[in-house]
C-alpha cells in the first residue's frame, strides 16, 4: 500500500502534464520567431508541403495564463482565436462537447474554459480568468468567463481582437491541423524536419511527451532507489519475522516429521502456506491502496482537477517485488532450517 | 518384523564421539508387546529411535520385513512412519492450533479416519474432548490424545518412548493399558524407566551404556 499509493502520488505529476496539455497533441503549432511577415511564409509550406491531407491552418495569439498543479503553478496556454475558428477549434480539441454559455465576443475580454479549467481556477460562469491582479494570469482588462465546455480537454481562449489588442507577443501562432487526427503526428514531425534551422518554431505534443521522460527519467531513478531501500528494509523485517515465525512452529514441523511427513512435504506445505500469506496480504494491501487512492483523488485531488490514477498499474508493479522478495528470504530461511533439522531434538525438547 | 543386527549409533557430543547403542541385536515379532528397560541415559530412548527409523544406525543395520531403513531415501523412511507405525513420547506433543481430533488426524494425511478417531477417543474415555484445543487438556488427557495418534489408522507397531514419564502412576499405567490393548494386533514397543509399567509387555530387555545386558526376561 505505502509502495503502490507513494508511486501513484509521484505518477501523478506527469499524468497531470500529459493531462493538461494534451490539447496540443490535436494540431501543430508553428510560429515565426519575432517575424510576423514570415507567417503566410508558414502557412503556405504547411498547407502545400505538407504529407499529409491538411485541413485547416487558423491564425491564433498565444499567451501564457496559469493553471494549479499539486507541485505549485504551471503555465497554460491562452490562445486567442476569431470568429469562425473558435467553433472550429472546438470542434477538433474537445471533439465538438457542447458548451454552456456562449463563444466570446470578437474585442471584447470574454474568455471559454473547459470544465477541468473552471474547476481548476474554482471558477464559474461569470468568474474572471485572468485580470489586471489576476494570480491565474495578467489581461489589462477582467477577462469574464462567458462559456464553459463540457470536455476533459484543458482549454482557455479568448477572441484573437481582444488577445491582439491587450496580450504580448504581437505574432500570430498558426495552428495547423491534419485532415486525419491519426495523420497528426506524422505531420508534427514533418513539421520539425521541415523548419528545422529557420526561424519557425514548431511546437508539437510528442516534444511534450519526449521532454515530460527526459524530465521524469532522473526522478524515477531516485523513485526507483527509494523503493529497493524500502523493498531491502520491509524484506529484511519480513524474513525475521518469518524466522522468528518458523521458530515458533519447529515444535510442529519437528512433530511432524517425526510421525512421518517428509522434509520435501513439510517444505511444500510451508511454502504453500507462506505464498497464501503473501499473495493474500498483497492482494488486501493493493485493494486497500487502491480505496485509500480513491480517497485522495476524491477529497484532495478531484476538487482541483488534479490529475491521480488510483488503478495505475506502473504503481501496482513496483509493490510487486516486496512479496517476492519475501517469499525468496522465507524460501532461503526454511530450507536452511530444515537443512540440518533432527525431528527427534524437538520430541525430546532439546530444540524447544 | 523388526529385526537389529549389530546396529550401533554413535552420537557427536561437542566433538566427543559417545555411543548412544553399540552393536544392538534385536527382533520385534508381529504383534508382541517388547519393553525396553534402562536407567536415564542408558540409550534405551536411541535404540527406539533406530528401530523406528527415526535415526539410521552408525554401524549395522534395521530391517523392516526384511528391508534396511537405513538404505531408504528420507521420503521412504517417513513414508514408512507415517503409514506403518505410530508414535508417543515422552512430552504429549499435540500441534496448538489444531482440534485434539485435527491432531489425530494429521497422523493419517489423505485417510478418512473421523469416526475411527471417535470410536478411539470413546473408548480412551476422552470422548467429549474431540473438539478441544491442547491448551484445554490435562497433561493425561494430552496423552491420551496422543496415544490415539498413535493407534489410529491400524499400525504394524507402535513406538513409546517414556510415555508414562510425564503423568502420575495411576495415569501411566492407564496410558500403557490403553496402547496395550488397542494396538489391534500391532506390536508394541515401549521405553521406560519404570518395570512397573511393563506388567502386561509380552518380553523386557534391558540396556546399559547402550549395550542389551538381558535379554528376553518375562515379566
Amino acid at each position: 500500500m505505502l509502495i503502490a499509493g507513494i508511486v501513484s502520488i509521484i505518477n501523478s505529476i506527469p499524468l497531470s502534464i500529459r493531462t493538461i496539455y494534451s490539447y496540443s497533441k490535436h494540431y501543430l503549432g508553428v510560429t515565426a520567431r519575432g517575424q510576423q511577415e514570415k507567417i503566410d511564409e508558414i502557412r503556405d509550406i504547411l498547407t502545400y508541403n505538407a504529407p499529409v491531407d491538411v485541413s485547416n491552418v487558423i491564425p491564433a495569439r498565444v499567451s501564457e495564463a496559469e493553471v494549479k498543479s499539486i507541485v505549485g503553478s504551471w503555465p497554460f496556454v491562452f490562445l486567442g482565436l476569431s470568429g469562425d475558428d473558435m467553433q472550429l477549434y472546438l470542434d477538433r480539441v474537445t471533439g465538438g462537447a457542447p458548451l454552456d454559455g456562449r463563444l466570446p465576443i470578437s474585442g471584447r475580454p470574454e474568455a471559454v474554459v473547459s470544465r477541468p479549467v473552471a474547476k481548476n481556477l474554482r471558477l464559474g460562469m461569470g468568474g474572471i480568468v485572468m485580470g489586471p491582479s489576476n494570480k491565474a494570469g495578467y489581461s489589462r482588462q477582467e477577462v469574464e468567463i462567458v462559456g464553459i465546455v463540457d470536455s476533459e480537454e484543458w482549454v482557455l481562449f479568448t477572441s484573437y481582437e481582444y488577445h491582439h489588442e491587450n496580450h504580448f507577443p504581437p505574432i500570430d501562432v498558426l495552428l495547423a491541423f491534419a485532415d486525419d487526427p491519426a495523420d497528426q503526428e506524422e505531420f508534427d514531425r514533418w513539421a520539425e524536419k521541415a523548419f528545422e534551422g529557420s526561424s519557425a518554431k514548431v511546437f508539437a505534443y510528442h516534444n511534450l511527451e519526449e521532454e515530460t521522460n527526459e524530465m521524469f527519467a532522473t526522478l524515477y531513478k531516485i523513485l526507483n532507489v527509494i523503493i529497493f531501500l524500502l523493498v531491502s528494509v520491509i524484506t529484511f523485517m519480513m524474513a525475521m519475522l518469518m524466522s522468528i515465525y518458523l521458530q515458533q512452529r519447529v515444535p510442529e514441523f519437528g512433530l511432524l516429521q517425526a510421525i512421518g511427513y517428509s522434509k520435501k512435504s513439510l517444505l511444500r506445505r510451508v511454502l504453500a502456506e507462506t505464498l497464501i500469506v503473501l499473495a493474500g496480504g498483497w492482494v488486501i494491501g493493493v485493494l486497500c491502496a487502491y480505496g485509500m487512492l480513491l480517497i485522495v483523488r476524491a477529497k484532495l485531488m478531484e476538487p482541483n482537477a488534479f490529475m491521480l490514477d488510483p488503478l495505475d498499474k506502473a504503481a501496482y508493479f513496483y509493490s510487486a517485488p516486496v512479496p517476492l522478495a519475501i517469499l525468496a528470504a522465507a524460501v532461503l530461511t526454511v530450507v536452511l532450517k530444515f537443512r540440518k533439522f533432527d525431528p527427534v531434538a524437538v520430541v525430546e525438547r532439546r530444540l524447544i | 518384523m523388526i529385526q537389529a543386527e549389530s546396529a550401533s549409533l554413535l552420537y557427536n557430543d561437542h566433538g566427543k564421539e559417545v555411543w548412544a547403542c553399540r552393536e544392538i541385536d534385536l527382533a520385534v515379532k508381529q504383534g508382541e508387546f517388547l519393553g525396553i528397560l534402562g536407567p536415564s541415559g542408558s540409550g534405551k530412548s536411541s535404540l527406539l529411535y533406530l528401530l523406528s527409523g527415526l535415526k539410521t544406525p552408525t554401524s549395522g543395520r534395521v530391517l523392516y520385513n526384511g528391508q534396511a531403513l537405513g538404505t531408504l531415501s528420507d521420503d521412504k523412511r517417513s513414508e514408512l512412519r507415517l503409514n506403518a507405525f505410530g508414535f508417543i513420547f515422552q512430552h504429549p506433543h499435540l500441534i496448538g492450533y489444531l482440534t485434539a481430533s485435527e491432531n489425530v488426524q494429521a497422523a493419517c494425511r489423505g485417510k478418512d479416519t473421523i469416526s475411527e478417531t471417535e470410536e478411539l477417543f470413546e473408548s480412551l474415555g476422552i470422548g467429549d474432548l474431540l473438539h478441544r484445543r491442547p491448551h484445554e487438556l490435562s497433561g493425561g488427557q494430552r496423552q491420551r490424545v496422543c496415544a490415539a495418534r498413535a493407534l489410529v489408522g491400524g499400525r504394524h507397531a507402535i513406538f513409546a518412548d517414556e510415555p508414562t514419564a510425564a503423568l502420575d502412576h495411576i495415569n501411566g499405567l492407564k496410558v500403557v493399558d490403553i496402547l496395550a490393548e488397542h494396538r489391534n494386533g500391532g506390536s508394541l514397543v515401549m521405553v521406560t524407566h519404570d518395570l512397573t509399567m511393563l506388567e502386561k509387555a509380552d518380553r523386557i530387555v534391558e540396556i546399559v551404556d547402550g549395550s542389551l545386558v538381558q535379554m528376553d526376561r518375562v515379566p
